[in-house]
């Protein structure tokens, strides 16, 4: 059987194509985005939604997730805001953090922007405009940009909203840019935000996303943002992810590299949505590039959240660093499956990969899949994968000191999420991110 | 000193030495794959009808199932129907004695460094020889008998202990697991069969030697050793092949039970022909090699030494039911030329309190690839077990690869599971620490390379370490990164 | 404070402890030395309930309750303070952090409100200057990083911090150099009071020169073979300990 017969998006995902292909919209973009949107969903079509049998899928079974109806919302009204929900917001803020702050909701903004007035030199738009600007649709408008990547493939037929930052060259934004992503609704629906981010030369920027939820329908956010970061500019992002029950996130996060840019990312999943998917790919495409890329994943409940990287070293003289923690509580499952390819042309490579896991409970799975694969020869390469329990010494100790078992269970998980969280920049941020985590840790104080 | 592209090259035109071919008559069954052709080897083998009625299902799980698609690399188009298989040395019966073997073969096997007369054999040491599809001699066969070990060809045990291999055969391998395993079960020719008996520590070596001759055929051999409660064995296998211009297919399975207490040690060194170095001909080793420590405590060890085959596709797993049980993979892999190894190992951990250990050293020159690809999966009810997997790799020049994959799969949470990769060039500050006290870089890379691979080749039973080691510094010779 | 009786111990299956009698009072310092694998670190480990250990015969009263009976948090809370042998590293958890949480608890289980930001400090400050502990290791994650000496400080400052009634020192001189031992005995020293008392472990007399024992036991072989003043740790250093253990092989055969 067909997917269309057995996937209900699936035929949903035909008819919305079918109506936005012809929507006024659309008919305002560009030809060449039109193409591109033609050859996305033709790509689509032929692939479907991706099964076990695919070697990228193969521990996250989406069968049960995609057993439910979902309507596409966003391809007749683009830009249609829903007003978001004051308690959801105050949930996404940050306490202290001195930041520019734009909420989305269900992936559309409504133009307003808190925390001041933006500086010179930085541009925030929203992709339903951005995409029928001729000056700006050339960053959709690529042919075939998506390869075999499902979802990529289906958002960049579908997509209709998002968020468009570009950052002039040489200017620094000093405050970092809060984006709150509110998904709400009451009746399950299929939201695929389209952002693109461009970091000019010589720029410097923050954005700290924060992904909440509300509402009693089941959401399937699929997001696409693509990042371009130009020559000795910086891009530190983070991405806090605490949306709740009934969401199912899917967010891939495609990033450009050119000379001697910087690129730092957080990415923090925690206890809540159904399904997690992270695709985070960093494509160093010149010499002299470093990236960073930290993950924290707190699973909980019986969610799956799965991490998958990938680091493109395409040119020599790069430096990748990549350290991914996971907390598997509760009937859980985490998968993390991070690739590090060295082209032949990348002499001089360095790339480091880690992932440790710490599984509490005895219900909870790992599955872990570091890879190198490596066609240059002078090279520094290594991963390493760790799965296991609390160290039986360090437990030990604190015991010993009086501290009881609970709680000295709770301390080592802080401590374990140490490696990540410290690295974080933005002590406002780092410091959020650490009370989220105790929240979900069981403490138990005597 | 020879500047790096020379040595490269050097490396590149190095003369595989096991190349000649044996002039001997041989009965050969024309190319082709049918219900016929598995009806003929069943028949002139004699066997019972049950295992003809086990061929011809592992026919029927061989048509159905496809070749493999996940590998990084291009599989070359293979026609089952190109190839012969059954070949085997003309001759009126079984040999009762060395006396009746064509001396042409005997001068083989003696060429290749395997003497099949008892005096003049390596002591401590048994060897069964097996040439093309069948097993030639088997050395002190009798004297095994007396300690009630049986090691002789597959043949002769299905003959002799029906029992013992309708018991055990498929028991770990099923025909139905792989596509070259399910063609292995309906076409397999010979191989060997080893039982040691409760309590039994088998007091010298036992040795399978693979010959590879004829041309246009494969080999499908296939070996069974179970090793009875308490008992205690260590099993090597050695092969190599003609140089010819087409590729030939060597389809193995190898199936290791080890019950209650018991151990078994399994060593390889391949060195079959791996192709010119254009990546002409070669030996597609498409291998399953699976064990199982059915019982408490027993103890599986795999230690591999891979330098021959143009591809190579194998991964020895074991599965380890039994509580306590333990499970090792020691592994070196070199490519060179256009050669690729797909290689590394399964640990499937059931049982309380299980261990595995895997060492992987891959050493890629010229236009190579290695890959390791493991699975270490812990069952649910794999208590305390634990894993410890360390890979790396040495890439000497800069046109080939090295690429690492494992899998982890945790269902347990007492379990810890440790994997370690990295990734290195050789270390030309080495080569100059050595060269300044007065060590030419040959010799200086045959050092690092023998040190690198030092932990693995440790594993292997004393009378081939010596061996690997010169196969080692044979295959990279002269090579400076 | 403390009375052992007939203590037998073993770990993994190995008889480690066979028969140890102790009994320490309130304000007394007793050194427990012997050779190499005679049981001193295994007693500090059962005392503090390491779980490997396992008691199979014998008593521990500590202050009028079964010690035995309490998981390794409740000794230390009761005031059973372990100054280990190796301090454990753990990355990411705060020194600071650590004592906070630790002082909270073993007040709690005194019916003690936790002490407020300001009084810890100050208490910290204290406590830090009595055993010349530098202020910047306070801050740093729980003994990552520190040198041999560093750990072992650490340990006699979370002493000072944490009061406990009974202190079991587990070689803490292993690997001090004699500045590092004078500071550590220093403190020690300072900390000393009529309501307290310490099991000092060591190998060597060094030690005892500067925290001065009210008594000496003879470990070997699982067993006190021999009690005595400070003095009988002076004929140990003169004549090492191979005279004691042929007077307990004598003992062992007369019996």
């Amino acid at each position: 059987m067909t997917q269309e017969q057995t996937i209900p998006l699936f035929e949903e995902v035909v008819n919305g194509w079918n109506k936005l292909s012809l929507s006024g919209g659309v008919k305002k973009e560009s030809s060449d985005l039109r193409r591109a949107r033609q050859s996305a969903f033709d790509k689509f079509r032929e692939l479907g939604f991706p099964s076990i049998r695919n070697e990228e899928w193969k521990y996250t079974n989406l069968a049960r997730f995609l057993k439910d109806e979902f309507t596409i919302e966003g391809w007749e009204v683009p830009g249609k805001t829903v007003v978001p929900d004051a308690a959801l917001v105050k949930k996404a803020g940050i306490t202290l953090l001195d930041c520019y702050q734009i909420v989305l909701v269900n992936g559309s903004w409504d133009g307003t922007i808190g925390g001041g007035t933006l500086p010179k030199g930085i541009q925030l738009l929203k992709v339903a405009e951005a995409r029928q600007d001729p000056a700006l649709s050339v960053y959709f408008e690529k042919q075939a940009a998506w390869g075999d990547q499902h979802f990529a493939n289906l958002n960049a037929a579908l997509f209709t909203d998002g968020l468009f930052i570009r950052v002039d060259a040489g200017v620094t934004v000093e405050k970092p840019i809060h984006v709150i992503h509110v998904y709400t609704s009451e009746s399950n629906l299929l939201v695929q935000p389209r952002n693109v981010w461009v970091v000019n030369r010589n720029a410097e920027l923050s954005v700290v996303e924060s992904v909440v939820s509300g509402g009693t329908a089941k959401i399937w956010v699929n997001g696409l943002t693509e990042i371009l970061v130009h020559q000795d500019a910086r891009l530190h992002h983070t991405m806090i992810q605490t949306a709740g029950a009934g969401v199912r996130l899917v967010q891939q996060t495609t990033v450009h590299q050119h000379r001697q840019s910087l690129y730092n990312n957080f990415t923090i999943t925690l206890p809540g949505a159904d399904l997690v998917r992270n695709d985070l790919q960093a494509r160093l495409e010149e010499e002299h590039t470093e990236s960073h890329l930290y993950g924290l994943y707190l699973a909980a409940g019986h969610q799956l959240v799965d991490n998958h990287t990938l680091v493109d070293h395409q040119k020599p003289n790069c430096l990748s660093n990549e350290l991914y923690k996971g907390v598997l509580l509760e009937q859980s499952t985490g998968v993390f499956n991070g690739k590090v390819y060295v082209h032949k042309d990348a002499q001089k490579t360095n790339a480091f990969q880690q992932n440790n896991n710490l599984v509490i409970s005895k219900k909870a799975t790992i599955d872990s899949k570091p890879q190198l694969e490596i066609f240059a020869d002078d090279v520094k390469c290594s991963h390493g994968s760790t799965v296991g329990q609390f160290s039986e010494e360090a437990l030990f100790y604190l015991r010993a000191r009086g501290i009881g078992e609970e709680s000295a269970k709770s301390l080592l998980i802080n401590a374990f999420a140490f490696d990540v969280t410290e690295k974080i920049r933005i002590p406002e941020v780092e410091a959020h991110v650490n009370e989220l985590i105790s929240l979900h840790i069981p403490v138990n104080h005597a | 000193m020879p500047n790096d592209n020379e040595i490269i090259d050097n490396i590149a035109n190095k003369e595989y030495e096991f190349g000649f071919v044996t002039d001997i008559e041989m009965d050969i069954l024309p190319a082709g794959l049918n219900e016929s052709t598995i009806r003929y080897i069943s028949e002139k083998k004699k066997e019972p009808e049950w295992l003809l009625n086990w061929r011809l299902k592992g026919y029927q799980s061989f048509q159905k199932q496809k070749l493999p698609e996940w590998q990084n690399f291009e599989l070359p188009a293979i026609d089952f129907q190109k190839i012969s298989y059954y070949a085997a040395p003309r001759n009126k019966k079984k040999y009762n004695s060395l006396d009746e073997v064509d001396p042409e073969l005997l001068a083989t096997f003696a060429k290749l460094g395997i003497p099949l007369s008892e005096q003049k054999a390596l002591t401590g040491v048994a060897v069964d020889a097996v040439f093309d599809s069948i097993s030639i001699a088997t050395t002190y066969k009798d004297k095994l008998k007396e300690l009630g070990i049986i090691f002789c060809s597959f043949g002769e045990a299905v003959q002799e202990h029906p029992e013992l291999v309708q018991k055990y055969v498929g028991s770990v391998v099923p025909h139905s697991d792989n596509i070259f395993a399910a063609l292995n079960s309906a076409v397999f020719s010979d191989g060997s069969f080893v039982y040691i008996p409760k309590g039994v520590r088998c007091p010298m070596e036992l040795s399978t030697y693979f010959r590879i001759n004829t041309e246009n055929t494969g080999q499908f051999e296939r070996t069974l050793i179970i090793a009875d409660e308490g008992s205690y064995v260590s099993y090597l296998e050695g092969c190599t092949a003609p140089m010819r211009d087409e590729n030939q297919l060597h389809a193995a399975v190898v199936e290791l039970i080890a019950l209650e207490n018991a151990e078994i040690k399994y060593s390889t060194v391949q060195n079959w022909y791996p192709g010119d170095k254009d990546g002409k001909g070669g030996i597609y080793n498409f291998v399953t090699k699976r064990g199982i420590c059915k019982g408490a405590n027993a103890k599986i060890s795999w230690t591999q030494v891979e330098t021959g085959s143009a591809i190579t596709w194998k991964y020895p797993s074991v599965i380890l039911q039994g509580d306590n049980s333990t499970g090792e993979f020691y592994s070196v892999a070199v490519t060179r030329n256009r050669q690729i190894a797909d290689t590394g190992t399964k640990m499937h951990h059931i049982g309380r309190n299980t261990r595995s250990r895997i060492i992987s050293k891959g050493i890629s020159a010229g236009e190579g690839n290695n890959s390791y690809r493991g699975l270490v999966q812990i069952g649910p009810k794999a208590d305390l077990a634990r894993n410890f997997t360390q890979c790396d790799s040495l890439l000497i020049g800069d046109r080939c690869g090295a690429h690492t994959f494992p899998y982890i799969e945790s269902k347990n949470n007492t379990a810890t599971v440790e994997h370690e990769a990295t990734t290195s060039k050789i270390g030309e500050d080495q080569i100059f620490y050595l060269n300044q006290r007065g060590i030419d870089s040959e010799k200086a890379v045959a050092l690092i390379i023998n040190g690198y691979a030092k932990e693995v080749l440790n594993q292997l039973p004393m009378e081939f370490a010596v061996e690997a080691q010169k196969l080692l510094s044979i295959t990279l010779e002269g090579s400076v990164g | 404070m403390l009375t052992i009786k007939n203590l037998h111990a073993e770990v993994e299956e190995k008889q480690i402890l066979k028969g140890i009698n102790l009994t320490v009072n309130a304000g007394e310092v007793h050194a427990i030395m012997g050779p190499n694998g005679s049981g001193k670190s295994s007693l500090a480990s059962v005392l503090a309930g390491r779980e490997n250990y396992r008691v199979t015969q014998g008593e521990v009263i500590f202050k009028g309750e079964n010690l035995l009976d309490m998981s390794p948090e409740v000794r230390a809370r009761e005031g059973v303070f372990l100054a280990f042998q190796y301090p454990i590293e753990i990355p990411g958890v705060s020194n600071i952090n650590f004592l906070k949480t630790a002082l909270s608890e073993i007040r709690a289980h005194k019916n003690l409100p936790p002490l407020d930001a300001k009084e810890f400090l100050r208490m910290s400050r204290e406590k830090q200057k009595l055993v010349e502990f530098d202020a910047q290791l306070v801050n740093r994650s729980l003994n990552e990083g520190f040198s041999g000496g560093e750990k072992k400080r650490n340990e006699i400052f979370q002493l000072a911090m944490l009061e406990p009634a009974l202190s079991i020192l587990d070689e803490t001189d292993s690997g001090l150099d004699i500045d590092a031992l004078r500071i550590v005995s220093k403190g020690v020293n300072k900390l000393r009071s009529e309501n307290n008392a310490f099991i000092i472990i060591t190998h060597y007399q060094r030690l005892l020169e500067y925290i001065v024992p009210d008594f000496v036991h003879v470990l070997y072989d699982g067993r006190i073979v021999k009690s005595g003043t400070k003095e009988l740790a002076l004929e140990l250093e003169e004549k090492g300990y191979d005279w004691l253990k042929e007077e307990s092989r004598e003992k062992a055969t007369t019996i």
